[in-house]
């Protein structure tokens, strides 16, 4: 059976993640209407939950979906939509510091790459890729026995989150009225 | 969860136990503003919870121990284990805790009827049961502690209830902290027990300790470690002024702190990890030395107090002491049985103290004697027969654990702890009965309330018709412990036989391990003779004249026609003044607080503020606010500018490494 | 493609943009917005060492769990503080909010 013109889809899908994400990006940072940049990084998520799907993990792919794009990107806007003349005023760009940042982000870029690309990555001894071994089921029996504790101490954490959420913005209600 | 349902005992092991905790949260978020549903719904929960434990008790009575447990959570190879362990130890501390609570609630009924804070009293004497019943039938000394603590949090908030008061709230801060040091003891312990032996399952932990699974340097600094929790919840030596201050309290919760929960707590832990403690004769010897001067120091300080309820606690911190000297001694169920009777005697005086307190508002016994305390028959009647069993007089239930624990310290290779056993109980017996004595026979008879007004008078009669309810509500309870504790002490080889038949130290073992259990097994094996020997009748009529030797005394000083009614100690004024400073423990503490932490660090300190920085902050002044002038330049306060700095640096510094 | 040095410069190329957000916005939303692109950046280094070299092929997706959850909490105090300081200075340039400033 020729596969070739099925892996050229794959291929073909593939970039098109990589240029979904990389634009999503882009969109994210460099429009100055905060709307424009949260759908950017809703783009972006999307396609890192692709990334996820080749990488074989449909269940975090799924995760990545649910809780980046459907939850976080959600509270941002509403937090935009909440303080609604944010997005109205957008103060000019000072060119110095666009381009310091340009330089810095750069410079970190080149840096990562190259270890990226310079190093002589080797597999741990007992890799071996099965796409059985990522079940949900797997996923769940670790957290729930091995990383049981940083799982409830992630539990934890979040509610502290939300509670100091409430209090932080509530509070700060009532002090400013 | 099905097997929750199939199981009769362990569903009622969580249902009895985890039952006041609903009710807490019931009370808490719904039914805050209605004080006659929350004392129901508490009421109706601790006698649901007293009925399942008395029905396990029963149930189980001939079982061997049991033991439910689950793999609560583990981290790496750290497994943590929740589980109940139900042996009949922990059965009957069960029992004992619930029947306390809920005769306790129940008097409550009447005792804090009109409270403002009627609901939240019961919501925290809900949460109060729920902890206690959960330490008592924990598996793990983990799960233990984690109840332990939860015992301290509740009855800090029932010591400091009336937190309006300046007093309730200090003590209930004072109870809090001082439970907290020794905890941080018993904490340490456990970690190390965590580190060195990696299991703190209690039958395990009792079990290798026994056969020699732990190494005895271990046993013993870990053993000494967990005292300290003993020390600090059961008020021994060094920590036992908060006990006394802890009075500041409702009366039923001082009933329930002192008899069945909270001080009980520590000689449970001790009792429960008795063959554990008992594999080192090391921290054995401590705990004895330290158990007998706690008795020996409490029971003086309740000579000379005239606050009824201050009274019955230090008796209750010198009957601790004779428990822990007892297990020291390695008489566990002398201990075991002597809590027992214990917990039924001393909530009976608490109980019957808070009648007269709330009849007469002042916690002074002279003026409670003058006022006619011995009019109110009943609460009168009982509190006798709680003081005659606190003195170890013969059919009371007192007798008999006080007879089983001097036996104990009898077969003790150093008589002196006998000695001290005996001198404790003449003590005890004399201020017990230097307190009937003044509730009986009030110095100038008894005062007509004339300067209290004919409408005062006329209104209690009043009020006595109409708060039938109050106060019986607060008799019938009294009436139960006082039968209890007549009838108690007959059951003593029954309790004896159920108690030593869980206790994890072969017999063959036992004769050549250690003193203290060698004792035990001693005592075990002629226990059931024991007043057969000719040694044991005279251990008994030495044990049965102290207690009357007590009495007589008290009878002299403040029961007989023409009594000076000022006690022997009072012709010695500074011995009095010792006793009733409390031997200078508190204003030990405050002096040491005060030399160390205010005179000695705060002094450096302040000198330290004059000279140095005084003298130097004018230099520093001019030097900074040039550079700063200088350096404000540099911060702008743009963070994305640092920021910028900071990534670049970073990537600069991969980009050498690297490439 | 398929291979982990792609991966590695896609998460590198993500990471230096989200960088780049975070050092030249002046909102804080977007700053925010950056923070996620950053996290996801990380997310995506875990995934793909999972992949290719680790042992247990479960590590990478459970750390990478953690991390969403993290991010979640990062964001909802992140915005609430954002909305703080916007009733308080009634802008949510961060540098207005420059009240330590020398």
């Amino acid at each position: 059976m020729d596969t070739s013109g099925l892996n050229f889809i794959l291929q073909a899908a593939f970039w098109v993640t990589v240029a979904l994400t990389i634009s999503g990006a882009a969109i994210a940072v460099f429009p100055r209407n905060i709307l424009y940049n949260v759908l950017g990084l809703a783009l972006a998520l999307i396609g890192v939950s692709g990334f996820y799907l080749y990488l074989g993990s449909l269940f975090v792919a799924l995760m990545q979906l649910l809780i980046y794009v459907g939850a976080i990107c959600i509270a941002i806007v509403f937090a935009i939509m909440l303080s609604r003349p944010l997005h109205v005023d957008i103060p000019p760009r000072s060119a110095g510091k666009v381009w310091l940042g340009i330089l810095a982000a750069t410079v970190f870029f080149i840096g990562a790459a190259g270890v990226a690309l310079k190093t002589n990555w080797q597999a741990a001894a007992g890799h071996v890729y099965k796409a059985s071994q990522w079940s949900v089921q797997n996923i769940g029996n670790a957290l729930l026995t091995r990383y049981e504790l940083v799982f409830e101490v992630i539990s934890l954490v979040l509610l502290v989150a939300i509670i100091g959420a409430v209090i932080t913005a509530g509070f700060s209600r009532r002090i400013s009225s | 969860m099905g097997a929750l349902f199939r199981d009769p005992v362990l569903f009622a092991t969580v249902l009895g136990t985890n039952l006041p905790f609903f009710s807490m949260a019931v009370i808490l978020l719904f039914t805050r503003s209605k004080p006659t549903v929350s004392s129901r719904i508490s009421v109706g929960s601790i006698a649901v919870s007293a009925i399942c434990a008395i029905s396990l008790l029963a149930r189980l009575f001939s079982a061997p121990p049991l033991q439910y447990q689950t793999l609560w959570f583990c981290s790496g190879k750290l497994n943590i284990v929740f589980g109940y362990y139900l042996d009949p130890l922990s059965l009957l501390m069960l029992t004992i805790v619930g029947i306390i609570a809920c005769l306790v609630q129940i008097y409550s009924l009447g005792y804090m009827a009109g409270d403002p804070g009627y609901s939240r009293y019961y919501a925290f004497q809900s949460l109060f049961a729920w902890a206690m019943m959960n330490m008592v039938i924990a598996g793990s000394m983990l799960q233990l502690f984690i109840f332990w603590e939860m015992v301290g949090l509740a009855s800090y908030f029932l010591i400091g209830f009336y937190y309006e008061k300046w007093s309730a709230s200090q003590a209930g801060k004072k109870a809090f902290v001082m439970n907290r040091v020794g905890d941080v003891g018993f904490f340490l312990g456990l970690i190390l027990l965590l580190i060195g032996f990696g299991n703190l399952d209690i039958p395990t932990l009792n079990h290798a300790a026994v056969s020699h699974g732990i190494s005895q340097g271990l046993i013993t600094t870990s053993a000494l470690l967990i005292f300290c929790g003993v020390i600090g919840k059961s008020a021994q030596f060094p920590l036992l002024t908060w006990l006394p201050d802890a009075m500041e309290g409702p009366t039923p919760v001082s009933a329930l702190l002192h008899s069945a929960t909270m001080v009980a707590a520590g000689v449970y832990m001790f009792s429960r990890i008795f063959p554990f403690f008992s594999a080192s004769p090391q921290a054995m010897a401590v705990a004895l030395a330290i158990g007998a001067v706690t008795m020996i120091l409490s029971s003086t300080m309740a000579m000379v107090t005239y606050d009824l309820k201050q009274v019955w606690a230090y008796s209750t911190v010198s009957q601790l002491g004779y428990m822990v000297m007892a297990l020291a001694a390695g008489g566990y169920f002398a201990a075991v049985f002597h809590l027992t009777t214990h917990a039924g005697f001393k909530a009976l005086l608490f109980l019957c103290s808070g009648i007269f307190i709330h009849e007469f508002h002042t916690n002074d016994m002279r003026i409670i004697g003058k006022q006619g305390g011995r009019k109110l028959k009943i609460p009168m009647t009982c509190i006798t027969i709680g003081a005659l069993a606190l003195s170890g007089v013969f059919p009371f239930s007192g007798f008999f654990s006080k007879e089983a624990i001097l036996t104990v310290l009898y077969a003790q290779p150093n008589k002196i702890w006998y000695a001290a056993g005996l001198f404790g109980a003449v003590l005890t017996a004399y201020y017990s009965f230097r307190l009937i004595f003044h509730l009986l026979f009030p110095k100038d008879g008894i005062e007509e309330k004339h300067h209290h007004g004919e409408h005062e008078a006329g209104s209690h009669e009043h009020e006595e018709g109409h708060q039938g309810f109050v106060f019986w509500a607060m008799a019938i309870p009294v009436m139960i412990l006082a039968g209890v504790s007549v009838v108690l002490g007959f059951f003593e080889h029954g309790l004896e036989h159920f108690i030593m038949r869980s206790l994890p130290i072969p017999e063959e073992l036992a004769r050549h391990a250690v003193p203290g259990v060698h004792a035990a097994a001693h005592a075990l094996s002629e226990g059931a003779q024991r007043v057969h020997e000719p040694n044991g009748s005279l251990l008994t009529i030495l044990g049965v004249s102290a207690g009357l030797l007590g009495i007589a005394v008290a009878w002299f000083e403040y029961g007989r026609q023409g009594a000076s009614r000022k006690g022997f100690l009072s012709y010695f004024p500074a011995i009095w003044k010792l006793f009733d400073l409390r031997w200078f423990l508190d204003i030990f503490y405050r002096k040491g607080l005060d030399t160390l932490v205010y005179a000695g660090l705060t002094s450096l300190f302040v000198r330290n503020d004059r000279r140095i920085i005084d003298g130097g902050i004018d230099g520093i002044c001019i030097f900074t606010e040039g550079s700063g002038r200088l350096f404000s330049f540099l911060q702008s306060g743009m963070l994305q500018f640092n920021l910028v700095l900071m990534v670049l640096v970073a990537g600069a510094a991969v980009l050498y490494f690297v490439i | 493609m398929n291979s982990l040095s792609t991966y590695l410069l896609i998460s590198a190329l993500l990471f230096s943009m989200g960088l780049l957000g975070i050092l030249q916005r002046r909102n804080l939303i977007g700053m925010l917005i950056s923070v996620e692109l950053l996290l996801n950046a990380a997310n995506l280094n875990f995934m793909a060492f999972n992949r290719f070299l680790a042992h247990d092929p479960v590590t990478g997706q459970v750390i990478t769990l953690f991390v969403m959850g993290l991010a979640a909490a990062e964001a909802a105090i992140g915005l609430s503080i954002i909305l703080a300081l916007y009733r308080k200075m009634h802008s949510i340039n961060i540098e207005a909010a420059q009240k330590m400033k020398g």
